[in-house]
């Protein structure tokens, strides 16, 4: 493994506020862009002119919002933006992540020294027939999506058949993990379901109220879509120690990147499913991911970790997350929810803004979410879902069904 | 205050009664559910389970009739009376709870503006000091806005619980406000809305709704909303305030002629769909909706749907809002020139004025955070604050003075630099509509 021995620092960020509907306030992406970016900036205390270079994760603004080139509306934002090198990255659900990937390796390189990694869609513009079409997207298309009628839920359910064949799965336990995420949605003030009403009772039920929609997964399986963007500000030792004397601090009290992981998987889900027939881990190479960043931030295992947000797209792959995070042995996910391990006040509470499920899942933005929280954590910042004392938070961010993965460890050496 | 566990909602039918039983049910609270018949009650029930879209909810609510009221009263933590909104209607049901409850048992009224002390009047020391006004804004379950407001004699820690009560476990965006006419939200929003029901009938009913429409932050255009809240409830409303207020607008309050000369024949809004209010909505024969503005001259709806002049200024602003150049969008407001910007000053200006006004040791709430809280997320306007902060406090002034306004002393008072806007979290774009 390379050695990456330059720090790079986090600074803080902005997320919008993931129940507005931005197509209702008649808006173009650029007015998501522009608030994100101008939140960012206000937030961390960064002046647009000291703005080194920005990267944008997005997974499918051509099909949403019919608009490409997204790097480039960063520069929309502020004069003093001009001229600024931009670009998008693309990894569906994972974008978020790979934008910040990208940005830290640049840091790294030692190129620049002060980065805005921005993640944004935009998904309202559709119904969600279409929307879910668009989605599909993320999959191989025409071998698993074309012509199915949301075909992600249906790719999910299959990874929980796979869990219930292997180990045996109980739906009462992927309630839980639904109501636990809306639980913390609710004191998250970003959320979109903060006023969605939830309970396990009503996870569990079925109905007109909650109806399947492929396969195993339920509505109250699924994470909904939404619009929403997300900033974080990156730098390097030396930008991140004069802007720390700036703010009346000192270079120690600011979190780092410790460790980060990124695999890419086959893209079919059969074909993951194949591969791994043998293997504890139902989907390894996120697994080999998780362990890459433990390995990246010199950690023994999930216990040195206070925290994850994961990517819970659906009730299924927070629970795959469970057992690949090494909270229990491969296949018993359920006890960690059972012994409350994942709740808010448990040993390892996961998703306390509430994911993807509470907190909502604008494809694009999601990674950089995610980081934006492990951040809030980390600096006694989270307010009404602060996981008390949080020194180290993991984030799981994938891409697809189960494809690309990102794990980042953000936080404080001992 | 005891813990609240079981919460009594009399008038569980209504819109207000249903939306605050699901509100409750939604967060865990035991709730019974209270009408004229049990029958009654339980199409409550049914309204609440459609607003929160789960079946579960009902295995927390109970259903009855004021029979049982006596009986649920005396188990209950909370009782929330939701009864109509008329002094003589619910002054019985108070003498009932009073006689019912237990010592420490909290009474609230989701009145929208009665006044709190006259409610309290006579009953007993402990229900005086355990009543109080919660006023939630409809749909509960969505609004997340709420009034609360003391009588002369709630006691304070009763009303600092029910405040945590409402942010902590219910969510809510809380005002504290006096108990004072319509209490800050619907005296601030219903002098706009009644002004622009005044200017409607010089201007027109379609030319007033684009003029101060949704680009001038608010999610719906002015004489809809009325439409929407229902005629009815807009004259309780500001004839309330007109009758027991006396402040710098109060010309404002007076109903139009119009208005209450089509009320007489049924024009209730969009409750009346038949006869109308503002507009007549219809549908052409292959289902296209469309609208016809009523002309209030005549007191005739138009035959043909409204087209508006559209005004250079309007589009310009919405084309900058839409792009999320908020900022850039409100000083164009500030320096478009033209009678139709100069009516559109003075009517959102007047919003902010007289918003700002109802600050203050006598007013209506102490600080400009109230007026912010409860527009933002009561109406869902755009908080005068907001408005100050964008357009710069001294040009606010400035343009105020000029189209004749008083400027509030929380407005001139403000120290040089510092933002109205204090309420943390609030993404202020979302209140600015760019279409």
């Amino acid at each position: 493994m390379a050695d990456n021995t330059k720090a790079v620092y986090v600074l803080g960020g902005y997320q919008t506020d993931f129940a507005r509907n931005w197509f209702k306030e008649g808006k173009h992406i650029v007015a998501l862009i522009r608030e994100a970016v101008q939140g960012t900036l206000d937030a961390t205390g960064v002046d647009p002119a000291e703005l080194q270079v920005a990267h944008v994760g997005n997974f499918a603004a051509e099909l949403y919002a019919m608009q490409g080139h997204l790097g480039a509306f960063v520069v929309e934002v502020d004069p003093a933006l001009r001229g600024l090198p931009t670009s998008r990255h693309e990894a569906a659900c994972a974008s978020g992540s790979i934008a910040a990937l990208c940005a830290a390796a640049e840091i790294e390189a030692g190129r620049y020294d002060v980065a805005l990694v921005l993640g944004v869609e935009q998904m309202k513009t559709v119904d969600s027939k279409t929307g879910g079409d668009f989605l599909g997207t993320a999959a191989w298309y025409e071998r698993e999506a074309k012509g199915i009628e949301f075909p992600f839920p249906k790719l999910f359910g299959k990874l929980g058949d796979e869990y219930d064949k292997r180990y045996g799965l109980k739906d009462e336990h992927l309630a839980r993990i639904s109501a636990i995420n809306y639980g913390n949605a609710k004191l998250n003030p970003n959320a979109q379901t903060r006023s969605w009403f939830m309970s396990y009772e009503h996870a569990c039920s079925t109905g007109q109220f909650n109806a399947n929609i492929g396969g195993r997964i339920k509505l109250t399986d699924c994470s909904q879509v939404t619009d929403g963007a997300a900033g974080i500000i990156l730098a390097s030792a030396t930008f991140a120690s004069a802007w720390a004397k700036r703010k009346g601090t000192s270079l120690d009290r600011i979190p780092r990147v410790l460790g980060w992981g990124h695999r890419t998987a086959p893209i079919e889900f059969s074909e993951k499913v194949l591969e791994s027939k043998e293997q504890p881990y139902v989907l390894p190479h996120t697994r080999r991911a998780i362990l890459d960043a433990f390995e990246r931030a010199r950690l023994p295992g999930v216990e040195k970790i206070d925290a994850i947000e994961t990517h819970d797209c659906f009730t299924t792959s927070e629970y795959m997350a469970i057992d690949h995070f090494g909270l229990t042995q491969p296949g018993e996910s359920w006890k960690a929810i059972e012994e409350d391990v994942i709740a808010l006040g448990g040993k390892c509470p996961i998703n306390p803004s509430g994911g993807l499920i509470g907190a909502g899942h604008p494809v694009g933005a999601t990674g950089t979410r995610q980081l934006l929280d492990a951040f809030l954590q980390v600096t006694d910042s989270a307010g009404d879902y602060q996981v008390p004392s949080a020194r180290r938070v993991a984030t799981l961010n994938i891409g697809g069904s189960g494809t690309t993965s990102v794990v980042h460890v953000l936080g404080f050496e001992d | 205050m005891r813990d609240t566990r079981r919460v009594v909602v009399l008038g569980a039918n209504g819109t207000m009664g249903s939306g605050s039983g699901a509100l409750f049910a939604a967060r865990g609270f035991d709730v019974a559910m209270l009408a004229r018949t049990a029958d009654k009650a339980m199409q409550g029930l049914e309204r609440a389970r459609a607003a929160v879209r789960s079946d579960v909810i009902q295995k927390s609510i109970r259903c009855g009739s004021y029979d049982d009221l006596e009986k649920e009263v005396a188990e209950a933590d909370l009782v929330l009376e939701a009864v109509s909104e008329n002094m003589d209607v619910k002054a019985p049901f108070f003498d009932r709870i009073d006689r019912a409850r237990k010592p420490g048992t909290v009474v609230a009224t989701v009145s929208s503006g009665l006044s709190i002390a006259e409610m309290a009047r006579g009953r007993t020391d402990d229900f005086r000091r355990h009543f109080l006004g919660m006023h939630l804004f409809n749909p509960p379950n969505v609004i997340v806005g709420t009034e609360i407001i003391a009588g002369p004699e709630t006691d304070p820690t009763v009303f600092e619980s029910c405040g945590t009560l409402l942010r902590k476990r219910l969510g809510r965006v809380v005002v504290a406000c006096r108990d004072l006419p319509a209490f800050a939200g619907n005296r601030i929003g219903f002098k706009v809305l009644n002004e622009c029901a005044i200017l409607a009938e010089q201007r027109g009913v379609a030319f007033v709704d684009y003029l101060i429409g949704p680009y001038t932050g608010r999610a719906m255009p002015p004489l809809a909303t009325i439409d929407l809240v229902g005629w009815d409830v807009h004259a309780a409303i500001v004839d309330n305030v007109f009758a027991n207020t006396s402040d710098e607008a109060h010309e404002a309050f007076r109903m139009p002629a119009y208005m209450r000369a089509l009320m007489a024949k049924g024009h209730l809004g969009n409750k009346t769909p038949k006869q109308g209010g503002f507009f007549l909505r219809s549908k052409t024969p292959d289902g296209k909706r469309f609208k016809l503005p009523l002309d209030p001259a005549a007191m005739a709806y138009a035959q043909t749907p409204a087209s508006v002049t559209k005004v250079r200024f309007v589009e310009e602003m919405k084309a900058m809002h839409a792009v999320g150049r908020y900022r850039d969008a409100m000083a164009l407001f500030l320096r478009a020139e033209g009678p139709e910007a100069e009516l559109a000053r003075k009517v959102i200006l007047g919003y902010v004025s007289y918003a700002l006004h109802r600050v203050g040791p006598e007013e209506v709430v102490d600080s400009p955070a109230g007026v912010d809280g409860i527009m933002g997320f009561g109406f869902n306007w755009a908080p005068p604050s907001v408005l100050v902060d964008l357009f710069g406090p001294k040009p606010t002034m400035a343009a105020m003075r000029e189209v004749g306004l008083p400027v509030p002393p929380v407005l001139a008072s403000l120290p040089d630099g510092e933002r109205m806007f204090t309420l943390r979290g609030a993404n202020i774009g979302r209140f600015f509509v760019g279409k």
